[in-house]
């Protein structure tokens, strides 16, 4: 039962401002994923969230409690290293139960915990080995049960999947969601991996350059991006972003007019987001397409990439189904699905349209 | 093509470990000759009659052969040097390994001015020739009134092996993944806890390196026990067998039998410690 509630937090190191007025509010029993690229303060602010790291200015409370003085060991927080850090010179039963050891918890309820765990994650035959002994999956176990061992308020995980090969990672995924549905533990994940985040959180909080950009479920994030970045960030492939004016209420790209309504008050000269999923083939002529030639087709899978040259340097791609062909070079119009235009203004980057 | 280049590096192996070992073992075959076989012409490779007398001489004293009118003979001082030796190599490993391993930690691991400064003075500090120092040393040890003493000469040794250990332990801490300590705090354990319980036990190959280091040097040195030491039952054993050899001749036997009995603390030592120094390095601890 523990939210995190973060507010105005500032992190410098040196002249290097890592992270910048940051507040945040984590609730109790969610997922949490901090999203961005790489640099952008994430494993930062978990390690100031674990006490690793002082902050600058700000506060950091669980529940009621201010805990920013507190020392990392009094903050009852368990923590998956990107690097896993396991210690290597302790086997794998005393690698989990290191934390419950010193705490002075008794042997015969240490080796039960132990036991527990160890079962749950499925590496109850590697107990005795030592880390080095293990392969990268079963290390990451060995991290994570570590952290459940303890029964800590809260998980921090920094980017505990990102050495694990396409098909460990994916099974794993489920394996973690699973573990906070059954322990319901609040956990804070960090990533940079878009996938990760949008099919393992509840919430997303996307980052970059040590402000938040957005927080929003899933769902929020890629449908309605509250900015330039996080619709740049969010979806792949990206989404599509170009110049577009609007004159006397009409919406034109590249000369060709859009039916899309413009909010009121918006600029003259705007952004226009649109996924390449968003985008359909139709022949070049029609209302309500942009025209152009075909510039690159690419198959990825059940899919086809068609990316279409509208004027020079200005560029859309449409992802459709692969049995719709086109040829390089041939003229060609995308249809978008007006419901799912984007609009940002140019100036600040806000979105325009993420409100409705 | 690759069976004949084997081979021929085996052979260079075996040659190369021959030359090596040759010293040893003539020491060896000569401190098992009678004293009549060792200056016989040509030489025996391997004794005619094998006799310990050298070594019930040094270990054992009471040599009949002891020259009328002087007093003890040197021999009778040898179990007194080879302690002497234990103690002052001994002390003054383990004084340089506990202040080398704390300082290098701390070199590591806490901010402070001249932090990256220190590694590498005392590598520099390392590499003046200890003869430039051994006077000024010595001054100092006269002032201090220690010279003749064992602990003066311990001093002594852990001013020439430090340097060094600080050195090795701090390139070796610096690869000590830092995470594994913060897990470690994150765990709810004291920094005392967490250098005791998981830093040692990572550095402990390096810690050994170390100490096998300062032993040799201490265990070998003879320019700081010919300057410090004076008294015949305190010198060290490389200063002390240097009175097998009075002036006009050498007792040769009992000089080898010293030096084979010399290398033995040093056979011992490696003999443990060649495990762990192989064992166990931190591989593991971190991905990949
Ligand atoms: N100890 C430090 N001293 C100085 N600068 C630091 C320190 N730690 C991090 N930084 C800087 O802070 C910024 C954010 O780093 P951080 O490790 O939080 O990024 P991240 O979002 O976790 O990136 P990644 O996805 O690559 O792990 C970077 O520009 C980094 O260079
Ligand atoms: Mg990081």
């Amino acid at each position: 039962m523990t939210d995190v509630v973060i507010s105005g937090l500032s992190k410098s190191f040196g002249s290097n401002r890592v992270l910048q007025s940051l507040d945040l509010r984590v609730p109790s029993r969610q997922f949490v994923t901090l999203l961005g690229p790489s640099g952008c303060g994430k494993t930062t602010l978990l390690r100031l969230i674990a006490g690793l790291e002082k902050s600058s200015q700000g506060e950091i409370r669980f529940g009621e409690k201010r805990v920013d003085t507190l020392a990392p060991g009094d903050r009852n927080i368990a923590m998956v290293f990107q690097s896993y850090a396991l210690y290597p010179t302790m086997s794998v039963a005393r690698n989990i139960g290191y934390g419950l050891e010193v705490r002075r918890i008794g042997k015969p309820e240490r080796t039960a915990r132990i036991g527990a765990v160890a079962k749950v994650l499925e590496i109850l035959h590697l107990l005795a080995r030592k880390p080095k002994a293990l392969s990268g999956g079963q290390r990451q176990r060995v991290a994570l049960g570590r952290a459940m061992v303890r029964k800590p308020d809260i998980f921090l995980m920094d980017e505990p999947l990102s050495n694990l090969d396409a098909k460990l990672r994916a099974a794993m995924r489920g394996e973690l969601r699973r573990f906070h549905l059954d322990l319901g533990t609040t956990t804070i994940y960090v990533t940079h991996d878009q996938l990760e985040a949008m099919t393992m959180s509840d919430l997303v909080v996307v980052m970059n350059e040590g402000v938040v950009q957005q927080i929003g479920t899933p769902e929020e994030v890629y449908a309605r991006p509250a900015n330039l970045f996080v619709a740049g960030f969010i979806g792949t492939p990206p989404m599509n972003l170009v110049p577009a004016r609007h004159e006397g209420g009409v919406l034109s790209v590249a000369g060709a007019k859009l039916p899309v309504a413009v909010p009121p008050g918006a600029p003259a000269e705007l952004i226009l987001g649109i996924r390449p999923q968003d985008l359909g083939v139709a022949r070049p002529g029609d209302a309500g397409t942009i025209p152009g030639k075909v510039w690159m087709v690419e198959l990825i899978g059940s899919e086809r990439l068609i990316e279409m040259e509208v004027a020079p340097k200005l560029r859309l791609t449409a992802e459709v189904r692969a049995r719709q062909r086109a040829a390089i070079d041939d003229a060609i119009a995308f249809r978008p699905d007006p419901a799912q235009i984007h609009l940002f203004d140019p100036a600040t980057g806000a979105s325009l349209t993420a409100a409705r | 093509m690759n069976r004949w280049l084997a081979a021929l590096l085996y052979a260079l192996l075996c040659a190369v470990t021959f030359v090596v070992c040759f010293p040893l073992l003539w020491a060896i075959s000569t401190s098992l000759k009678p004293k009549e076989e060792i200056f016989r012409w040509p030489p025996t490779l391997l004794p005619e009659r094998f006799t310990f007398e050298s070594y019930r001489e040094l270990l054992f004293g009471g040599s009949a052969a002891s020259a009328p009118g002087a007093g003890t003979p040197p021999s009778d001082f040898f179990l007194h040097w080879f302690a002497n030796s234990i103690i002052v190599s001994v002390g003054s490993t383990v004084i340089s390994i506990t202040v080398a391993t704390l300082a290098a930690y701390s070199l590591t691991r806490f901010r402070f001015f001249g932090q990256r400064a220190v590694p590498y003075v005392a590598i520099m500090g390392y590499m003046i020739p200890s003869v430039i120092f051994v006077f000024p040393m010595f001054l100092t040890l006269v002032e201090l009134d220690l010279t003749d003493t064992l602990l003066g000469l311990t001093l002594g040794y852990v001013c020439i092996t430090l340097p060094f250990c600080l050195w090795l332990m701090w390139a070796f801490f610096r690869g000590v993944p830092l995470e594994i300590e913060e897990a470690a705090l994150v765990d709810g354990a004291s920094r005392l806890q967490v250098f005791r319980q998981i830093v040692l036990p990572v550095a402990l190959p390096g810690i050994i390196a170390a100490s096998i280091f300062a032993f040799i040097v201490s265990w070998n040195d003879y320019l700081f026990g010919r300057v410090f030491m004076n008294s015949m039952e305190l010198l060290p054993l490389t200063v002390g067998v240097m009175h097998f050899f009075d002036g006009t001749h050498v007792d040769w036997g009992l000089m080898m039998a010293s030096s084979v009995l010399m290398t033995v603390p040093m056979a011992i030592l490696f003999g443990f410690m060649q495990r762990h120094l192989v064992a166990g390095f931190g591989a593991g601890a971190v991905k990949g």
